[in-house]
């Protein structure tokens, strides 16, 4: 009867024991919300009609695309001036301006100035504080 | 026009600011320097060596440099893609025993990288068993893996870990061939991991290190936590090194008893096996020649002035400055050594 | 008076100023404790052991504090610490109560770390014994505890459980890390991905991808609305705060300061868990477990209790063994070998005057914290204020410090921070639930490594009930956990369907 128990673990494979028995329960738990949830699925179409639809196309893709350009001119410009962080405080300030562009809704001088000094202060004060201070490692 | 002018004039000082940090004069050290290290932690002795180091070489070279603790891994990864010389590594022999061992994301070190002057040693890699245990010296450990029965030793596989329980081995089968397939792994992490398999009675000895197991020893046999040394496996010009009040209530004279050749694990039958924790630079392959010697200098002049070795003391470390020649030399033989080990016990 | 002569001012003001700039790193979110202590460790050389120890200990308090603050006012925990303040903490905010809720919270965690410190002056060496009974199987049993909680929080108990799986799944991409007692390997990694998830994704970057950006990127789907502004969420309005909020949760925030401390004291079960676990015992124990995750203070109180709880309960294993509770008292170790100084089970007897400073400090930096955050409360939720047009691109630069310095400086890092964000929010559309997935995440590669190492171990899988009594205490309470989760889902669908 204990023998019924027993499991013997090759250490050189256990890398994949538990991976494999998580799998299982997720295919298991996946099939019982396709059967229970059929209904839903099936409505899966309308679902993301009425999501695009209700969306805000120009600040939500605008957001993930400035976000996009962000992280991927941050290292290459660091590079220019290795170790010093700058290409963290390059991006940063740009960014920052034009998110809150994006995001501001009635953009008046008044609240541009604002923007931009938010966008020139804050990048600027975070890099001093971890670059310079602290001596964080940034792009 | 004036706009112009101004754009121009804006863009080309731009230009000229970028340049002495940008572009590099040829042997010039960058300004900022990020020292990458293969460990996680910045609580391990890899971090301490290195800051301690950086901090030295820093001042003596009049740059900044800033250490990482990103991992073997991302180490390796982030030494690979720059050659200017900003970016630079320490580690120790883990670099080629990952190799050795077949580890995911080690490569031969010496042929990918350059390596740089040696800096220090941790001389504290231990092996312990239980202070109530039967086995009070490695000779006991070997007669009784002779005899047949099974001794189980926890380390953490495929590196530093692991190489003083394949030289155990290797010296089994050089003394009884066969008596080596008695000692077996049990493969665990951190050191609290290794404690706990000791106190859990899964494995009957232990890695470990002087500087964490050390007060271990010191406990009350009747403590269930007790330990005791039954190998350090640092050699013995680098452990006379040591300062002379040792470790905690453990002199130096009473750790040289657990290192060769008063404990010996024979690599042959006629050397001991020895096993030094150094910790060297490595650099990127294409980086400029004279930038290593700048660092080989800067080094060499920090540890002439000696005030280095007296914070490596301190935190238990001994001081071993080889120049990069020497320290090619040196590693390479050591690594060759280990080899021989680790093929001759898996064969 | 010789007893105290560390007490200099010197000494009271680094560690003031430990736990305000603490503060600050725990409730900016992407910065954690470990990261304000780990960049403060160089300072301590100079600084002399009890100077240095009592700024550090005052970081580490102060930002294991500082973290409920963007929980409740923004929905982002601060540290990983504090995610379950969030359940509570952000709907009672969103309701007018950010005032009472941060108060609460304050009030909670200063209890906590207070109980924690008077458990590890009483009994540290005491406790250290105890911890060291509990081998694989226990600890793998506290995890799976802890992950019952997954039920507990999911709005359908189907998805959510699905949705935490999923993130013990994600967890698991990578190598099979082998300073946690693995082989090394890689598993999981789709392929062509290799050179950036060798190391799978880390903890950091996830969560604030699925709590910061994903948020941000729902309401810019809404196109950043100015009528819900969070200007709305009056920190003060309507509810004010009294202590007769604690009146029946005295055994709450008992146990789970207790219970915070006593994960501290298990090495490697991680500090994350803490909270989680005080906040599923306070569910199960509850007489309204259904309030809990709508804004019931009484998760507040379980959640910040914990986490502080965690505080001095991760300092026993580290000053009566040697080995740290948590990865920033790992990072303490580091402080105590620079200055020559060796932890270890001899540590209190042998270094009374550096024990009796610790105590001291962790002592000051707990009623610090207190005060100043009791204080700043006014101030705090001036964060809230900021107009989001502001506010948004500058939580997200703050995100980018804090997944790209996380691992000291890895991009990858920072690209995850996007993918979790992207991820989060598609995962609100199709119905399933963040919650479930980060405690999954979390306690994921732990659950692994001490399921397999058991099992490697004792080669039967009967040894997870014959153990110990430890483990069948540890299943009693996993079988309450269930069991609530279970008739709390019943009474809901009969409520439904009535």
């Amino acid at each position: 009867m204990a023998d019924l128990f027993k499991v013997h673990i090759n250490f050189a494979t256990s890398q994949l024991i538990f991976p494999t028995i998580i799998a299982c329960v997720l295919a298991v738990l996946g099939i019982a919300i396709a059967i229970t949830h059929r209904h839903r699925i099936a409505g899966a179409g309308a679902h993301w009609r009425a999501i695009a639809g209700r969306m805000d196309k120009m600040r939500f893709f605008g957001a993930i695309g400035l976000t996009l350009v962000y992280f991927s001119t941050m290292q290459p410009v660091g590079n220019l001036w290795p170790n010093t962080g700058m290409g963290f405080l390059l991006t940063s300030i740009p960014f920052v301006f034009l998110c809150g562009v994006l995001f501001l809704h009635d953009r008046r001088p008044g609240n541009m100035i604002g923007l931009t000094v938010a966008a020139l202060v804050a990048p600027t004060l975070v890099w001093w504080v971890f670059a310079d201070l602290f001596f964080l490692t940034l792009p | 026009m004036n706009f112009t002018r101004r754009t121009l004039l804006a863009t080309a000082g731009a230009a000229l600011a970028t340049r002495p940090l940008g572009a590099l004069a040829a042997g010039k050290l960058p300004r900022n320097v990020r020292l990458v290290i293969g460990s996680k932690s910045t609580g391990g002795d890899t971090y301490q060596n290195s800051a301690i180091v950086a901090d030295a070489l820093a001042k003596e070279l009049d740059i900044n440099i800033k250490v990482d603790a990103v991992g073997a891994t991302q180490a390796f990864k982030a030494l690979e893609r720059d050659s200017r010389g900003t970016t630079m590594m320490i580690f120790h022999d883990q670099s080629y025993l990952g190799w050795l061992y077949g580890r995911t994301g080690y490569v031969d070190p010496f042929k990918t990288y350059a390596i740089g002057p040696t800096v220090a040693i941790n001389p504290g890699n231990a092996y312990l068993v239980a202070k109530n245990s039967p086995y009070k010296t490695m000779g006991d450990v070997f007669k009784a893996a002779a005899d047949g029965k099974r001794i189980r030793v926890a380390i953490q596989p495929g590196g530093v870990s692991e190489i003083g329980f394949s030289a155990m081995k290797n010296a089994a089968k050089v003394m009884h061939p066969g008596s080596e397939k008695n000692l077996v792994a049990v493969n665990t992490g951190s050191q609290s991991d290794k404690n706990q398999a000791l106190w859990d009675d899964l494995a009957d000895v232990i890695n470990g290190s002087i500087q964490a197991n050390e007060q271990f020893t010191q406990l009350d046999a009747s403590d269930k936590k007790a330990m005791r040394f039954i190998w350090i496996t640092a050699r013995q010009k680098t452990l006379e090194q040591a300062p002379e009040k040792g470790m905690g209530k453990t002199t130096r004279d009473d750790l040289l008893k657990y290192a060769s050749p008063e404990t010996s694990v024979t690599l042959d039958g006629k050397k001991d096996f020895t096993f030094d924790k150094e910790f060297f630079f490595m650099f990127n392959k294409k980086m400029d020649p004279a930038i290593i010697e700048t660092v080989n200098q800067g080094l060499a002049a920090v540890f002439k002035k000696g005030e280095i070795q007296k914070r490596q003391k301190a935190a238990f470390f001994i001081p071993n400055y080889l120049p990069t020649d020497q320290a090619l030399a040196h590693l390479k033989d050591k690594a060759d050594t280990y080899a021989k080990v680790i093929k001759d016990i898996r064969s | 008076m010789d007893l105290l002569s560390f007490v200099t001012p010197l000494f009271l003001t680094l560690i003031v100023s430990g736990t305000v700039i603490g503060i600050v790193f725990g409730s900016i979110p992407g910065l954690t404790a470990t990261m304000a202590v780990a960049v403060c460790l160089p300072l301590t050389y100079s600084l002399g052991l009890n100077n240095g120890l009592g700024l550090l200990l005052g970081l580490y308090v102060g930002g294991i504090s500082g973290g409920l603050v963007p929980a409740i006012l923004l929905g982002i925990p601060g540290t990983p610490s504090s995610i379950t303040t969030t359940f509570d903490g952000y709907p009672m905010a969103k309701r007018g109560e950010g005032e009472r809720a941060l108060r609460i919270g304050i009030v909670s965690s200063v209890v906590g770390g207070l109980i924690s410190l008077a458990v590890l002056v009483l009994f540290a060496p005491l406790l250290a014994d105890f911890a060291i009974d509990f081998s694989y199987v226990e600890k793998f049993l506290i995890i799976l505890f802890a992950l019952t909680v997954m039920a507990a929080l999911s709005k359908d108990m189907l998805l959510g459980i699905f949705s935490g799986v999923l993130g013990i799944f994600i967890s698991l991409i990578g190598t099979y890390d082998v300073s946690n007692g693995g082989n090394g390997k890689e598993r999981l990694i789709p392929p062509g991905t290799e050179y950036w998830l060798q190391d799978g994704f880390s903890l950091l970057p996830v969560l604030i991808g699925l709590f910061g950006l994903a948020a941000i990127l729902e309401e810019a789907e809404l196109g950043v609305p100015k009528g819900q502004s969070m200007k709305d969420i009056k920190v003060g309005a309507h509810s004010r705060f009294s202590f007769s909020v604690f009146g029946g949760q005295i055994v709450n925030l008992v146990r789970s300061s207790l219970i915070g401390t006593f994960v501290g004291i298990l090495p490697g079960v991680g500090g994350s868990a803490a909270s989680i676990l005080s906040y599923t015992n306070a569910k199960t124990f509850s007489r309204h477990p259904e309030r809990f995750g709508k804004g019931e203070p009484a998760g507040i109180i379980a959640s910040e209790s914990g986490n502080n709880g965690l505080t001095g309960g991760a300092l026993v294993p580290l000053l009566s063994l040697g080995i740290p509770g948590d990865s920033t008292t790992a990072l303490l170790i580091g402080a105590f070998t620079l200055q020559g100084v060796q932890v270890g089970p001899l540590f209190i007897s042998g270094n009374t005057e550096t024990w009796n400073a610790m105590i001291v400090a962790m002592l000051i930096a707990n009623v610090a914290m207190f005060v100043v955050m009791y204080l700043a409360i006014r101030w705090l939720a001036l964060a809230v204020t900021i107009p989001k047009h502001i506010l948004f691109p500058i939580i997200l630069m703050m995100c980018v410090i804090g997944a790209y310095t996380i691992n000291y400086g890895i991009m990858f890092d920072v690209w995850t921070l996007l993918i979790f964000g992207i991820g989060g929010w598609l995962m609100g559309k199709v119905g399933l639930e963040v919650a479930p997935f980060i405690i999954g995440f979390i306690l994921g590669p732990s659950a692994e490594v001490y399921f397999v190492k058991t099992l490697e171990s004792f080669g039967t899988l009967t040894i997870f009930f014959t153990k110990s009594w430890i483990a069948v205490v540890l299943w009693l309470l996993i079988a309450g956990s269930v069991a609530t989760s279970v008739w709390m889902s019943r009474r809901h669908r009969r409520l439904d369907e009535g």
